[in-house]
C-alpha cells in the first residue's frame, strides 16, 4: 500500500463548507472550480485559491472570499459533487459544458504509462479508458486515470477530483443519477456505451470494492 | 499549459468564426432534369427530421446504426393497436382475425420485397441477431463437426461472428477469417482460395457497415456451393438500400432488420430455402411453434411458425409491413441511384478534410460505395468529433467500433466516426456535415 506517491500531484485541496461554496459560487461558478494540476502551488501562494484555484484574477479582487473562514478538513464528496452539478448548470449552452470538460482534460495529471495496460482498461465505453486504483497509509482511495478521447478526459478529471481522496465509504455512496444534473454527457441513466460518466464511476466504485474485500 | 487551454477555450467563437454564423441558405438540391432530389421530396414524410438538437436544426447522418420513420409507419403502428390490437393465431374474434391478417400479409410483404418464392421460408425474429443466432444454434449445432469449417470476412459484424464463436465452442468446428484486400475490401480472392471441402457454411456481409463496400454475393454462393457449403448472407445493410433479390442471390440465408429500413424496432426477419428450414430443429421452444404437445414430448409446427415460439411482435411486423409498402411506393431502384449520388458525393466532400483517413475503398467505375464514411481525423478522437458535432451543430454520426472490432483491429485503430446517410438526406446535410466537421478539426486543433 504505497501508493501514495503515485497520486500526490491529483490530491484536491481542501476547501470550504457547502455553506460558503452556495455564496462564492453564485459570483464565479462560470469559471472552473479546480486544478488538479497546479494545485499545490496555488495551495502554497494564495489562499483564496483553496475555493476556485483557477480564479486568480478574480479572486485577488475579491473581499467577500478572502474574508471568508478557510476550513481545515477535508472537502467531502458531497460537496464536491455538488459544487460539479452547480457549476455544469450554470453553464447554459450545451457547447460551453463540452469546453469545460475539454478544460479540465487539460488539468488531469498523467497517468504513468505502466498504469494502461488492460487489466485498468474500463469496458463498455466508446473510447479507450483506464482507471488504477489504490488505497493509501490512511485508508483513502487514490485514483489515477486516462483516456484517449479529451472529452472523456474531462469527464474522469472530474471524478478523479471528486473521488481521489476519499474514503471507500463516500466512493461508494456516489450514483450516477446524482451527475446527471451536470446534464453533460448524460444520455439517460441507464447503462449505455457512450454513457462514460457511469462505466468509469462503476469502475472506480468496482475497483474499490476489490480493495476493501481483499482488505477484510 | 492548463491556462493556455482555457484561453483557448474561451476565445473559441473568435477563432472560428464559422461557429457564429449563421448556417448558410439552404437551397434544395436540384437534378439535372430540374427536379427536386428524393431527399427534399421525401423529407416532409419523416416528422422527425423537422427538429432542432442543441440550438442548431438536426441533421441526422446515423442511418447504418438505425433509420427513421415516415407517417406511415406510425400511422400503421396506432392504427393497429388503437383498432385491432389482438393476438394472432388463436382466437377466433374479428379482433384476433384482423390481426393474424395483417400479420401474415407483412409476412407476405416481406418474402415479395427480397422475391422470395414463398412467405413461408420469412421468419420474423427480433431482429438480424437473433435471426443469426436462430440459424447458429439450429443449423449450426445440428450440422457441425469438428474440423468442419466456417469462412467470414474479418469486416464481419459481432452479430455475425460471436453466434459462430459459440457454436465453433459447442461444435468443435473452425473459423477462418477472409482479410481485406488492397483497396480494402474482403479478399475476394482469398475466400475463394480457403474454400475446401471441409467448409460447410460462409458468412458474410452484402454490405459493410464500416467500409461501405458491397461484396459480389452471387460470385460467393456459386463458389461456396461447388464445395457443398451453406452461405449466410447478412443483408442489413443492403435491403434498406438497393434491390435484394433472394433467388438471383441463391443464398441458402438471408437475414435483415426491420429498424434500418424504416420499421419499427423489435422485429426483424431470417430467409431460409424451404428444404434447409424443414430440416431444422426448433430454435426456441414454446406456443405458437407446436404441433402437438404431450406430457413426455411434442411435435412441432411446419416453418415458419417452428421458429416463432410466443406471441410475436405483432404491431411490429406490421410496422414493417408498412416501412416496405413505403419504400415500394418510391422505388429501391430509385432509393439506390440516388443513394450512389449522395455517397459519391458524401466520399468526394470528406476528402477536402484536411489529415482524414476514409476507409473502404475508393469509389470508382468498378467500385461502388454505399452512401456511408468510415473516418478519423489525425490526432483527434472519433468521439470528441461525434461530441462537438452533436453539441455545437446538432450533426447526429456515431464514434466507436460499430460492432466491427476485429476489422478496426485490422486497420490499427481503435474506433472511428461513421457518417451514413439514407434516401431522406440531401446533398445540403452533407454540407452541413462538412462545414460542422472542419469546424470540429479546427477546433480540436486550436487547443493543441
Amino acid at each position: 500500500m504505497n501508493s501514495a506517491t503515485a497520486f500526490k500531484t491529483s490530491t484536491p485541496p481542501p476547501t470550504t463548507t457547502r455553506r460558503r461554496t452556495t455564496l462564492i459560487l453564485s459570483s464565479f461558478i462560470k469559471q472552473p472550480i479546480f486544478n488538479t494540476k497546479n494545485i499545490h502551488l496555488t495551495l502554497k501562494s494564495l489562499k483564496c485559491f483553496v475555493d476556485i484555484p483557477n480564479l486568480s484574477v478574480s479572486c485577488s479582487s475579491t473581499t467577500t472570499r478572502t474574508d471568508s473562514p478557510i476550513e481545515s478538513e477535508e472537502e467531502r464528496v458531497a460537496n464536491k459533487l455538488q459544487r460539479l452539478v452547480f457549476e455544469f448548470r450554470s453553464l447554459t449552452e450545451p457547447i460551453d459544458r463540452v469546453k469545460r470538460l475539454l478544460h479540465y482534460a487539460e488539468t488531469l495529471p498523467p497517468l504513468n504509462e505502466s498504469a494502461r495496460v488492460e487489466a485498468n482498461r474500463v469496458t463498455g465505453c466508446t473510447t479507450q479508458v483506464w482507471v488504477e486504483a489504490k488505497m493509501d497509509e490512511f485508508g483513502r482511495m487514490r485514483f489515477g486515470a486516462d483516456s484517449d478521447s479529451q472529452i472523456t478526459k474531462g469527464f474522469i478529471s472530474c471524478l478523479v477530483w471528486m473521488l481521489d481522496g476519499a474514503y471507500p465509504d463516500e466512493v461508494l455512496t456516489v450514483k450516477t443519477e446524482d451527475l446527471t444534473d451536470m446534464n453533460v454527457g448524460i444520455h439517460g441513466k441507464e447503462k449505455s456505451r457512450v454513457n462514460t460518466w457511469r462505466n468509469v464511476l462503476a469502475a472506480m466504485q468496482d475497483r474499490t470494492s476489490n480493495i476493501l474485500s481483499r482488505w477484510k | 499549459m492548463m491556462e493556455v487551454a482555457a484561453k483557448q477555450i474561451a476565445s473559441f467563437k473568435l477563432l472560428n468564426p464559422k461557429t457564429t454564423s449563421p448556417p448558410p441558405h439552404r437551397r434544395p438540391s436540384i437534378s439535372i432534369s430540374g427536379a427536386a432530389s428524393l431527399g427534399h421530396l421525401t423529407r416532409p414524410d419523416f416528422p422527425i427530421l423537422h427538429q432542432e438538437v442543441n440550438g442548431s436544426k438536426l441533421v441526422y447522418l446515423d442511418n447504418a446504426a438505425t433509420s427513421q420513420k415516415p407517417n406511415s409507419v406510425l400511422n400503421a403502428l396506432q392504427e393497429y393497436y388503437a383498432s385491432y390490437n389482438s393476438n394472432v393465431h388463436r382466437g377466433i374474434h374479428y379482433l384476433s382475425a384482423r390481426a393474424t391478417d395483417e400479420y401474415e400479409l407483412a409476412r407476405n410483404k416481406v418474402a415479395a420485397f427480397i422475391n422470395a418464392s414463398n412467405s413461408r421460408q420469412i421468419v420474423f425474429t427480433r431482429n438480424a441477431t437473433e435471426a443469426i443466432n436462430l440459424v447458429a444454434y439450429s443449423w449450426g449445432l445440428s450440422n457441425l463437426k469438428p474440423l468442419d469449417e466456417v469462412i467470414l470476412t474479418i469486416a464481419e459484424h459481432h452479430s455475425a461472428i460471436v453466434p459462430w464463436q459459440l457454436v465453433a465452442q459447442k461444435t468443435g468446428a473452425i473459423l477462418k477469417f477472409v482479410i481485406l484486400d488492397q483497396d480494402e475490401i474482403p479478399d475476394m480472392n482469398k475466400l475463394s482460395e480457403m474454400l475446401s471441402k471441409n467448409t460447410k457454411l460462409v458468412v458474410v456481409h452484402h454490405v459493410s457497415n464500416m467500409l461501405a463496400s458491397v461484396l459480389p454475393i452471387e460470385e460467393i454462393v456459386l463458389g461456396a456451393h461447388k464445395v457443398g457449403a451453406k452461405v449466410l448472407v447478412d443483408a442489413c445493410q443492403s435491403v434498406p438500400h438497393m434491390l435484394v433479390d433472394v433467388q438471383g442471390l441463391d443464398a441458402d440465408f438471408l437475414v435483415a432488420s426491420s429498424h434500418k429500413m424504416c420499421g419499427p424496432t423489435g422485429i426483424g426477419f431470417l430467409y431460409g430455402k424451404s428444404e434447409i428450414l424443414s430440416s431444422m430443429p426448433p430454435f426456441l421452444g414454446g406456443g405458437e411453434m407446436i404441433s402437438e404437445v404431450y406430457v413426455d414430448h411434442s411435435t412441432y409446427a411446419e416453418p415458419p411458425s417452428r421458429f416463432e415460439a410466443g406471441t410475436p411482435a405483432i404491431g411490429e411486423a406490421i410496422g414493417l409491413g408498412a416501412a416496405i409498402d413505403y419504400l415500394s411506393r418510391i422505388g429501391m431502384q430509385k432509393i439506390h441511384d440516388y443513394e450512389v449520388e449522395l455517397a459519391n458525393y458524401l466520399y468526394e466532400s470528406l476528402c477536402s478534410v484536411p489529415n482524414i483517413r476514409i476507409y473502404g475503398p475508393r469509389p470508382s467505375e468498378n467500385v461502388h460505395r454505399v452512401a456511408l464514411c468510415s473516418f478519423n481525423v489525425e490526432k483527434i478522437h472519433p468521439t470528441d468529433i461525434a461530441t462537438f458535432l452533436d453539441q455545437q451543430h446538432g450533426v447526429a454520426i456515431r464514434s466507436g467500433h460499430h460492432c466491427a472490432q476485429p476489422l478496426h483491429r485490422y486497420l490499427g485503430v481503435s474506433a472511428s466516426a461513421r457518417a451514413s446517410l439514407h434516401f431522406y438526406n440531401t446533398k445540403e446535410d452533407v454540407d452541413d456535415f462538412i462545414q460542422a466537421l472542419n469546424d470540429a478539426v479546427s477546433f480540436f486543433n486550436s487547443l493543441k
